[in-house]
């Protein structure tokens, strides 16, 4: 699977070939979950909230819904608090009137929008926001009772009179309040003015309150709690990141997270393990458990103790298609040194060697890498030269000096000098760049181990 | 974290024990006079063998790629004559990986191969099976380069 060009989407197709939940698929089926829902405040638009209020809400609790908007307030108005009990408090609450019949016509979504508050706000996780919210909406209550300026015993027309415009009031001041406004007085403006003109924005005032209300009723909440649950996509921002209602989202976080843990462990165990993204970081491991597990092949050839007989195994590792040069390149270093005297002999008589055998070296090492990798390496070896990856040569040569092998040292063929980074440079150069104009052709590991030739 | 990946030298000394038990074992059963390339090549890979399984053993079951290891080893050694042929073969897959390599692997594919039972396990699992099989693998190679050190001395 190729990575995208998100880094993390990509890394998601990589490490989950079967589970194939992208982080796009992922919140689409966030929003179809929350669109599907119905009594999901959380509606994506407001044009299906009043729907979605209308349709779900009971028809049962018809019965509470009167209660908050009776016309005689009381002075406690604790009445939006309990709308868990069907029948009307008695002590509270005002003597429900025959006039909340005609509530229904035009009070309909304000006593939703008003229901669906006290939903909220009694369900609502965090019960020091959910008493403010009804401290809130006992003030505006009251306060919108006041602007109305109602009687108590009205005839029909003036309960109906009031009643919308107190549902207005109260609905319009708890919009204010969502935005946290000292907006008692405009609720009384507010009341007032819509006693005016009461029959035409009728129905456009009760939807877009409802909505207001929706809103008004949502915003305290969530930007109260912060562990709410998110009412509108706008909401589910900045709802905090641990929240979420789907199970799904909650165990692909879960996952993530482990996953991250545990690549920050590997991290820290492989060397040069500070890689930021995730693939490079998957190489790194990759390279190095192959690095181990050669090291243990070359260990267990020097256990024999006789690097007369390296080359044909360095043939025969090669031939079993181990990854790259490098990897064979290192092996026979750890082996020519790891005690083995009649190889010492042959080494050193080698010693200085000019710049044109070098190079003569390489150009013969470079054809013979196109032919065949065993002989290539037989040629080098006959050499008393090695093939090893750059990364590894630098490292080496940094580590060697203090590192285990006083064997290393003593033979003093330590390939690397230990004073120079490695290889002379110039040779490295040469030798990667054919490597990699001739590993083009093989696409193998002969091109990502860069090869340098190092002298012992 | 990672102190759940530090091996116990508890492991490191089971291990180490076993390794040259079994090592003195094969010394014995050796030939003597300068061995041929065929023995040479049998013999380490019989160590390496070697040294896999008394690290795997050393680990104990407490460990996934421990215990696929373990089954690993003991399935070859009934089928060793399978595993001959895999030499020869092993050419001609070379050449067919080639063309294929870019497109099959993933990392992932790679770190499976890698780590011994790494086929059956989710992402999560097979992250921290590589982080104790690279913690085990380092303390074999010290193990081992110690023993070298020693013997060449």
């Amino acid at each position: 699977m190729h990575p995208c060009s998100r880094e993390m989407q990509g890394i998601n197709y990589v490490l989950n070939p079967s589970s194939q939940i992208p982080l796009q698929d992922l919140q689409n089926q966030q929003h179809q979950q929350i669109q599907n829902s119905p009594f999901d405040p959380s509606s994506s638009s407001n044009d299906d909230f009043l729907d979605q209020m209308l349709s779900s809400l009971p028809s049962s609790s018809w019965a509470d819904l009167k209660s908050p908007w009776d016309l005689n307030p009381p002075t406690s108005l604790n009445i939006p608090i309990n709308n868990s009990s069907a029948k009307p408090r008695e002590d509270e609450t005002p003597p429900s009137m025959p006039e909340n019949v005609g509530f229904h016509n035009f009070d309909e979504s304000v006593i939703l929008a008003a229901k669906l508050r006290q939903h909220q706000i009694s369900g609502g996780p965090s019960p020091a926001v959910a008493a403010a919210a009804k401290a809130m909406l006992q003030q505006q209550l009251m306060m919108a009772t006041r602007g109305g300026g109602l009687p108590q015993n009205d005839v029909v027309d003036g309960s109906s009179f009031k009643s919308p415009t107190r549902g207005d009031g109260s609905v319009q001041a708890l919009y204010n309040n969502g935005f946290g406004a000292g907006s008692m007085h405009g609720t009384g403006q507010a009341s007032n003015q819509s006693q005016q003109h009461f029959h035409h924005p009728q129905a456009q005032n009760f939807s877009t309150p409802g909505a207001g209300a929706g809103m008004a009723m949502n915003q305290p909440q969530a930007s109260g709690s912060t562990g709410g649950a998110p009412a509108q996509p706008r909401q589910r921002v900045r709802a905090r990141r641990g929240q979420a209602t789907d199970p799904h989202s909650i165990a692909e976080r879960l996952r993530r997270e482990r996953i991250a843990e545990r690549m920050k462990a590997l991290q820290e165990l492989v060397p040069n393990g500070n890689k930021t993204d995730k693939a490079s970081m998957l190489d790194e491991i990759i390279d190095y458990v192959k690095f181990l597990q050669l090291q243990v092949k070359v260990l267990s050839m020097s256990r024999l103790g006789g690097a007369a007989a390296v080359a044909p195994l360095v043939a025969d590792m090669s031939s079993e298609g181990r990854g790259g040069a490098g990897g064979g390149g290192d092996c026979i270093q750890a082996t020519a040194n790891g005690g083995s005297l009649p190889r010492t002999n042959s080494n050193s008589t080698q010693t200085p060697s000019s710049n044109d055998t070098l190079t003569v070296t390489e150009h013969q090492v470079a054809r013979l890498m196109e032919e065949d990798m065993g002989s290539a390496m037989q040629y080098l070896q006959g050499k008393g030269l090695c093939l090893m990856p750059i990364s590894l040569a630098t490292a080496i040569s940094t580590t060697t000096s203090h590192s285990r092998n006083p064997v290393l040292n003593s033979n003093h063929h330590s390939l690397l000098h230990s004073n120079g980074e490695g290889p002379s440079s110039p040779s490295m150069s040469v030798l990667t760049v054919q490597s990699a104009t001739m590993g083009n052709g093989r696409g193998d590991a002969s091109v990502k181990d860069a090869a340098s030739v190092s002298k012992p | 974290m990672t102190s759940i990946y530090q091996i116990n030298s508890a492991t490191r000394i089971r291990f180490a024990r076993r390794f040259l038990i079994s090592l003195s074992r094969m010394r014995r059963a050796s030939t003597l006079g300068p061995p041929s390339d065929e023995e040479i090549r049998t013999r380490t890979r019989r160590i390496r063998i070697v040294s896999y399984s008394s690290m795997a053993f050393a680990v104990g079951s407490s460990r996934a790629w421990s215990r696929a290891l373990v089954l690993k080893i003991r399935n070859r050694a009934r089928f060793r004559g399978i595993l001959r042929n895999k030499c020869l073969a092993s050419k001609k897959k070379r050449v067919i990986k080639r063309h294929k390599v870019s497109r099959e692997m993933s990392k992932t594919d790679m770190l499976r191969r890698l780590v011994p039972g790494g086929a059956g396990m989710g992402i999560c699992g097979l992250l921290e099976e590589t982080a104790h099989y690279m913690t085990c693998l380092a303390t074999q190679v010290k193990v081992m380069q110690s023993i070298a050190d020693h013997y060449s001395k």
